[in-house]
């Protein structure tokens, strides 16, 4: 009885540390903050813990990007494509990019990617 | 027993985790610096490990600059315009350009054709009014495309009138070769993502592979794979969903085929070309979208100085065997030799 217990007690303790040992690897960590780019030139960056509403200005047109629930999506904007909509809420990368209004919203420390070909 | 095999595999799992968790354990100081520009229509981010003085990058951000002038086509006081209007340059980066255009050309078959602009024009992919032009219309500028338009020598590019030329294709590769060549010269590495090309520079300094995610075709917000990447390497999509414009329930893309002018139509969504130089990756992705994947592979089988990535419209995912083993995450189908 005494040693099933600890058989037990030690294959729990090793599932998890298996699983945190998983996560470290492959897991996509999400990130804390999101900079936002117009025309390149860096103009938010934003707190995912904090919900908000933010008009972005660009030369070219305008994008509101809306933080909830630690994740930031372009929710409006005056592109024609609405691409960068599309994307819906995230907080990871790859970033949400507004080609046609030259604005981007990168996400810091989300993941191990280094870039994204596209 | 049951113990000691548990306590064995508790103290590995220890062991891993614990490697893991120790704060950058092992790793070199980090002295990262970023900055980004918008230069050739797109944000370019540059990230450079080691420059901390600032010079590179500064260097960097001028080259940029730079080659947005000398190479647009819209400018009115570009070298390129220069070229386009009265027929002849001397400008070495055009120069350099014009004939590595033609090699990549003559390599592919005429796949990649850098005089096409006025074929663009007339969809609407340079003024935004997008639409199908007559047939009359396209066959009308015939006789001012193709490559045998080019006349070259080593320090001058010359064309008739009418011709006009556009880098679209090449510029960002051409960009980040120069970069790289200069932070390899100032010894150090880092990641250039120049719009969507991907150019690594030398080794991270934990010493691990880059990894470089490949845009899913069908959602802008998501990569369908990843690639990892060591050293200096130059990755570079084409695809449909880059730009396009849809008519009658027929999509469009900016990618024109030579011989009929008008966007290639085929079973692709994208093609990701990984080489040595980003110039020739960039020219390639393109030439090898306009290809299609039979005649892809069949380059590659010549060649063998490039590895690519092909997604189908079915989602099946094509690999070449050198980027077998280099899939860090997501399925695929391997090219035979």
């Amino acid at each position: 009885m005494k040693t099933r217990y600890w058989v037990l007690l030690l294959g729990a303790v090793f599932l998890i540390l298996a699983g945190l040992t998983a996560l470290q690897y492959f897991g996509a960590k999400p990130a804390a903050q999101a900079r936002v780019w117009a025309d390149g030139e860096l103009v938010r960056t934003l707190d995912l813990s904090e919900a908000g509403e933010y008009r972005i200005e660009s030369a070219a047109g305008w994008n509101i990007v809306t933080v909830s629930g630690g994740r930031a999506a372009v929710t409006a904007a005056s592109c024609p494509d609405g691409d960068c909509i599309r994307c819906g809420e995230k907080n990871t990368n790859p970033p949400i990019v507004c080609l046609p209004n030259r604005v981007s919203v990168q996400f810091s420390d989300s993941g191990d990617l280094d870039g994204v070909v596209r | 027993m049951k113990i000691r095999v548990f306590s064995l595999l508790l103290a590995l799992a220890i062991l891993l985790t614990g490697c893991n968790l120790l704060p950058d354990a092992g790793e070199q100081p980090r002295e990262v610096s970023e900055s980004s520009i918008w230069a050739m229509d797109t944000q370019m981010d540059l990230r450079l490990y080691g420059d901390t003085d600032g010079v590179v990058m500064a260097e960097l951000t001028a080259t940029l600059n730079r080659l947005d002038h000398t190479l647009s086509a819209t400018a009115a006081d570009s070298a390129l315009t220069a070229l386009n209007e009265s027929g002849w340059t001397d400008d070495r980066d055009i120069v350099y350009l014009a004939s590595n255009a033609r090699k990549i050309s003559e390599q592919t078959g005429g796949a990649l054709d850098i005089t096409l602009l006025p074929v663009s024009r007339l969809w609407g992919f340079t003024t935004g009014s997008y639409g199908v032009p007559a047939a009359a219309d396209l066959e009308a500028l015939r006789d001012r495309v193709g490559m045998d338009k080019l006349s070259l020598t080593d320090e001058s590019v010359s064309v008739p009138a009418g011709t006009k030329l556009d880098f679209g294709a090449l510029a960002k590769g051409y960009a980040a070769d120069l970069c790289r060549a200069r932070m390899e010269e100032a010894g150090l590495s880092g990641l250039l993502a120049l719009g969507g090309n991907i150019q690594t520079v030398g080794t991270k300094p934990d010493g691990s592979d880059w990894i470089i995610g490949v845009q899913d075709p069908n959602d802008a917000g998501r990569y369908i794979l990843t690639l990892r990447l060591t050293g200096s390497k130059a990755a570079v999509s084409s695809g449909d969903y880059q730009r396009y414009f849809v008519q009658d329930s027929v999509r469009y893309c900016h990618i024109l085929d030579p011989e009929t002018l008008a966007p290639v139509r085929g079973s692709l969504r994208s093609v990701t070309v990984v080489a040595n130089e980003g110039l020739l990756a960039d020219g390639l992705s393109t030439a090898l979208y306009v290809l299609g994947r039979e005649a892809g592979t069949e380059l590659w089988r010549q060649r063998g100085n490039f590895e690519a990535v092909w997604i189908e419209d079915d989602g099946v995912v094509w690999v070449t065997p050198g980027l077998k083993d280099r899939i860090a995450d997501g399925d695929c189908q391997v090219i035979e030799p």
